[in-house]
């Protein structure tokens, strides 16, 4: 009894780290072919370790042409001004939802969550022409504006925990003469470090990783984000993989560090994310 | 100090004032666009000349030439390889990781890496992975198998890509339900003499049923948009058999430079999505006693 309970043990483990294994896998490789000069990628099995040691394709691509460190930054400001926007318009709107009264609160509301079904492949067809009519295209804004008003699903969530915050609390601040954006920034805010924590995660991953809009909307090096430029290195130096590599390792590796540092609080934004 | 109405007004005005901002939003880039791409689908449009009135000849084209039949077949096909198939390996590898093994937690934090990972730069290192020549797939089996380049094989390649993405989400979904199994329960079917298969079926499985409804139609939905893997991986080929319908919009609006037959494409998506994910909502509602967390 004991050793087939020790055998299923030992079997749980064998298939757990077999799938940690194939999960792994290509980052481990991504970054190890990063590191290796195209004499020994051309010459040696792609699971060799790099001998030498290079960052060579890293130099290659902040310098060089691709201009991948100007994209780094473009990406990063972007997701910024996104996550800046994102958050002050959807605290403005959950806080209403949840505890002002006005005309028309439950219709609109309706129709912010009826957005959340509109797929965003759908999206990128009118928006291009938008942009185009509006003299946007291919400029940092066109990046940006679209996604830096508000979040239907930000709002959603925002609203369910602004309405487990006491009345009282409110009320009180009221009594002392405080405004609605006093109440906000003194009460409200700091009360739902949580789920703000959590909305920051979810929107600086999803446009660190945004690919099909500024593929489409922006052309050439200027306004190219991470994504787009590790795509136009791909069909640009088709079989120089150690230099794709070293993009791919560029592109991952910060995520890969901010989960695990903030792990606790990306999984239960992952599974909050997606229940919503 | 204040009469009722003006109260109420003032009410009213902050209301509308918290709400501006993302009203403008809203309208703008989510409501409008959907009107837009209704809009255009009466239109022709090649990207530099004038947008022209063409009434239903986008609808018509579209529907009878084929090329758009056959990416709602491969969608289709591609959904029904990749849900079913990560749901299994999810809902296996959830079994396994809450038997509160010492370690389990790190597991769990791998399998979730590549699912908060840009899917464009995961398809790149694929796309080196299963490279005839000189991938590192190919390398390892010593033989030269056209991993994307083979018709029969390119579509289960990308479907397993977009599997191995998403398997994480999937057992982090499947984890939460299990845990939220109440104790007592699996404690009465213990003592009642349940082996861990009969437990499994006849217990966990039916309990799971709110989860896995959800899990599917989520993984469901988000199936149908794939876009970044197939871009890095096939562009849609070889002989359309990767044409996603997803990716079939962006290279019928950005390489064909046919805007109308795009916003066609994107209004049958919007419709088929749209129509998914209300059964989902009807059948929510009437289980109101489900939570996740």
């Amino acid at each position: 009894m004991k050793w087939t309970k020790f055998g299923s043990t030992a079997a749980i483990y064998l298939v757990l780290l077999l799938g940690a294994l194939l999960t792994l896998g290509p980052f481990l490789l991504s970054i190890l072919t990063a590191f290796k000069t195209r004499e020994q990628f051309a010459q040696q099995s792609a699971l060799s370790w790099p001998d030498p040691f290079t960052v060579e394709n890293f130099a290659q691509l902040l310098t060089g042409p691709a201009q991948f460190g100007r994209a780094i930054v473009i990406t990063v400001l972007a997701a910024m001004l996104i996550l800046v926007g994102q958050l002050i318009c959807s605290i403005l709107a959950a806080y209403a939802f949840a505890r002002v009264d006005f005309p028309g609160r439950q219709v609109l509301f309706w129709v912010y969550l009826s957005t959340l079904m509109i797929p965003p492949v759908v999206l990128v067809v009118p928006l291009y022409l938008m942009m185009t009519e509006a003299g946007l295209r291919n400029s940092f804004w066109s990046l940006v504006l679209p996604f830096a008003f508000a979040s239907p699903y930000a709002i959603f969530l925002l609203r369910e925990y602004f309405r487990g915050i006491p009345q009282e609390l409110i009320d009180a601040a009221r009594l002392d003469g405080a405004n609605t954006l006093d109440v906000l920034v003194e009460i409200v805010v700091p009360l739902s470090r949580p789920i703000i924590a959590t909305l920051t995660l979810i929107t600086i991953v999803s446009h660190w990783n945004s690919f099909m809009w500024p593929l489409v909307v922006t052309t050439g090096t200027e306004w190219r984000v991470v994504t787009v430029a590790t795509a136009s290195l791909q069909s640009q130096f088709n079989g120089n993989w150690t230099l794709v590599m070293a993009a791919t390792t560029l592109a991952l590796v910060p995520l890969l560090v901010l989960f695990l540092l903030f792990q606790r609080s990306f999984v239960r934004s992952i599974t909050i994310a997606g229940s919503a | 100090m204040f009469s009722r109405g003006s109260l109420r007004r003032r009410s009213a005005i902050t209301g509308y004032a918290l709400l501006a901002p993302s009203l403008f939003g809203v309208v703008c880039f989510l409501l409008l666009p959907v009107l837009v791409v209704l809009w255009l689908s009466f239109q022709s449009w090649d990207l530099i000349g004038p947008i022209t009135f063409v009434g239903l000849d986008n609808y018509r084209s579209v529907l009878s030439d084929g090329v758009f039949g056959n990416s709602l077949l491969v969608t289709l096909i591609f959904v029904l390889l990749v849900v079913p198939i990560q749901t299994l390996i999810g809902l296996g590898a959830a079994t396994l990781l809450t038997r509160s093994l010492p370690g389990s937690a790190w597991f769990r934090t791998i399998y979730v890496l590549p699912w908060i990972c840009a899917p464009l730069a995961l398809g790149v290192v694929w796309k080196w992975i299963l490279a005839p020549t000189d991938g590192a797939l190919n390398t390892l089996l010593g033989q030269r198998v056209e991993w994307l380049s083979d018709p029969t094989l390119a579509l289960p390649a990308v479907a397993a890509v977009v599997i191995w993405t998403n398997v994480g989400y999937v057992t982090l979904f499947f984890m939460a339900g299990l845990l939220n199994i109440p104790g007592q329960i699996l404690e009465a079917a213990r003592i009642d003499g349940a082996g861990a298969v009969k437990m499994f079926w006849h217990i966990k499985l039916p309990l799971l049923r709110p989860t896995m409804f959800f899990v599917l139609v989520t993984t469901v939905i988000s199936a149908f948009q794939v876009f970044d893997q197939v871009y890095a991986l096939t562009q849609g080929g070889p002989a359309r058999s990767t044409d996603l319908v997803a990716a079939r919009i962006y290279y019928e609006a950005f390489d064909a430079f046919d805007l109308g037959r795009a916003a066609v494409m994107a209004v049958v998506l919007l419709v088929i999505l749209v129509v998914i994910t209300l059964a989902q909502q009807l059948y929510f509602r009437r289980r109101v006693t489900y939570e996740m967390d």
